[in-house]
């Protein structure tokens, strides 16, 4: 009596890999409580920030600007979680064992890095608008700003997940990640928050700019997920 | 025995032919950057500034304009900022092959490059800044060129810090060479960014021919002496960090 085990597919790894991290953290709920708080503390520390000056400047003008800043800083800290788990717990070694593609491993730590910062924004982006927007009339353009965020979410996702598997293994890796991520982000940054502001100011070369500067964003998202994918195996190999 | 005569071939080996050129290239810096720079303020002739109330005589001619003296700063502002680039390529270049290779001597070639460009990098934007200060008036400004320039500096930094964040050698020179990889194509990523999104005020001055001849001149002379000096830095610290290694492995060799 023979038994035949036939090789899983890569979809199946990956969908493995995958719900394997959406179950950890619907069970800990971990890293969406803790990036949840940190962004609403966020909120309130911009609330004493532009206290000042609320009555007499332009709102609009600024709301991507600190939109993006929250979402980065955000972001940081759930990246510098998303492999910590897996360090600690042993897991990492365990799917290293596993003889699979090493780049499915990063496509599935992305995607669901990637699941849990959009879930964060679907949760902070009303707080935003309820307290600092409702006083003000956005543009009638202003639900576009989906469009840069889930763009700049994947580039953020893509590039942090290989970023964080780089400081994972490095001396004082908190502050490593931020020194390596916030650099390697501007340009994405620059390019969404000009296409989130362009939403919410609108008026009439709103579009011009907007779509510019998000084919600018999604381009570095294409050349950055590619480049992270490629050199994702010689990281976590070592 | 046989492992043993495996094992002293490997020793780390320093000395190749480049390093009998780095005296005559030491000279020959020392020369053209002397000579760059008298060029520079003798030969070059004054660019015009802000117009001036009245007209002045200078010497036997009538002078309508400011002479600007702060313009002589781009003489080896520009030298300085192509080494730089040069440098960051051959950083990039030596990062791909030690990923190929995973031989260690790529990664003291990607190291020591990217020191040469911190260098590089650094003397740029202190002539940079000066430019700014005193052509345009102000200190800093998010222009394209000065934004990319403190990105990339900073992810220079950054390499840096990484490599100190790691005690195994082969982790260390990995993770540098993907850095390496991933900042060399983020960053012209970055000025194309910052540059089509707002409008740019820095002049484009080799594509327009915004350069007379003299002026031209004198920059081939400080390019060339920036690169011969960026080429001596690189082999004399390459050969410093070789014979330390080649040390090194010598005495572990001892100690077995």
């Amino acid at each position: 009596m023979s038994v035949t085990v036939k090789r899983p597919s890569t979809f199946t790894q990956y969908k493995t890999l995958l719900v394997k991290d959406l179950r950890q953290e619907f069970r800990t709920k971990e890293m969406l409580t803790s990036m949840g708080i940190y962004a609403l503390l966020v909120l309130i520390v911009y609330g004493a920030a532009l206290a000042q000056t609320a009555q007499v400047f332009d709102i609009l003008q600024m709301s991507g600007g600190l939109l993006w800043a929250l979402i980065v800083f955000t972001s940081l800290l759930g990246l510098n979680r998303s492999f910590t788990a897996e360090k600690e717990q042993g897991c990492l070694e365990g799917i290293l064992l596993v003889p699979l593609d090493r780049s499915v491993v990063f496509l599935a730590k992305a995607t669901s890095n990637l699941l849990f910062l959009l879930v964060v924004e679907i949760i902070t982006i009303p707080l935003f608008y309820f307290f600092f927007l409702t006083s003000t009339t956005p543009s009638d353009s202003f639900w576009l700003i989906v469009v840069p965020l889930v763009v700049g979410t994947i580039g953020v996702a893509g590039i942090g997940t290989l970023l964080s598997t780089i400081t994972i293994n490095t001396r004082g890796k908190d502050v490593m990640l931020a020194v390596l991520f916030i650099p390697l982000i501007f340009p994405l940054l620059y390019a969404c928050v000009s296409a989130t502001t362009a939403a919410i100011v609108g008026g009439d070369l709103f579009m011009e700019t907007f779509t510019m500067s998000l084919a600018l964003a999604a381009g570095y998202d294409v050349i950055m997920v590619l480049l992270s994918w490629v050199l994702y195996d010689f990281v976590i190999s070592v | 025995m046989a492992e043993k005569a495996k094992k002293a071939l490997k020793l780390p080996e320093s000395g190749q032919w480049p390093d009998s050129v780095v005296p005559i290239a030491l000279v020959g810096a020392a020369v053209f950057l002397v000579a760059g720079f008298l060029m520079a303020f003798l030969y070059a002739s004054p660019v015009n500034g802000a117009a001036l109330s009245e007209p002045v005589l200078v010497g036997d001619q009538m002078v309508t304009n400011v002479q600007l003296l702060s313009q002589k700063i781009f003489y080896f502002h520009m030298p300085v900022a192509l080494v730089s680039f040069g440098a960051l390529a051959f950083a990039g270049f030596y990062s791909v092959r030690f990923l190929m290779t995973k031989e260690q001597r790529f990664d003291t070639c990607t190291k020591i490059a990217m020191e040469i460009a911190l260098l590089f990098v650094v003397l740029t934007m202190i002539t940079g800044e000066m430019w700014t200060r005193f052509e345009w008036g102000l200190w800093w400004t998010w222009d394209p060129r000065l934004t990319t320039y403190l990105i990339l500096m900073i992810i220079v930094i950054a390499y840096f810090i990484l490599r100190n964040a790691i005690d195994d050698p082969e982790r260390r020179a990995t993770y540098g060479s993907v850095i390496a990889i991933i900042a060399l194509v983020d960053v012209p990523i970055c000025y194309m960014v910052t540059r089509v999104i707002p409008s740019s005020i820095h002049p484009v001055v080799l594509r327009e021919g915004g350069m007379t001849g003299d002026m031209g001149m004198t920059v081939a002379v400080v390019m060339i002496g920036m690169i011969m000096l960026g080429f001596v830095l690189y082999r004399m610290r390459f050969r410093q960090v070789r014979l330390t290694q080649r040390v090194e492995a010598i005495k572990e060799q001892l100690e077995d």
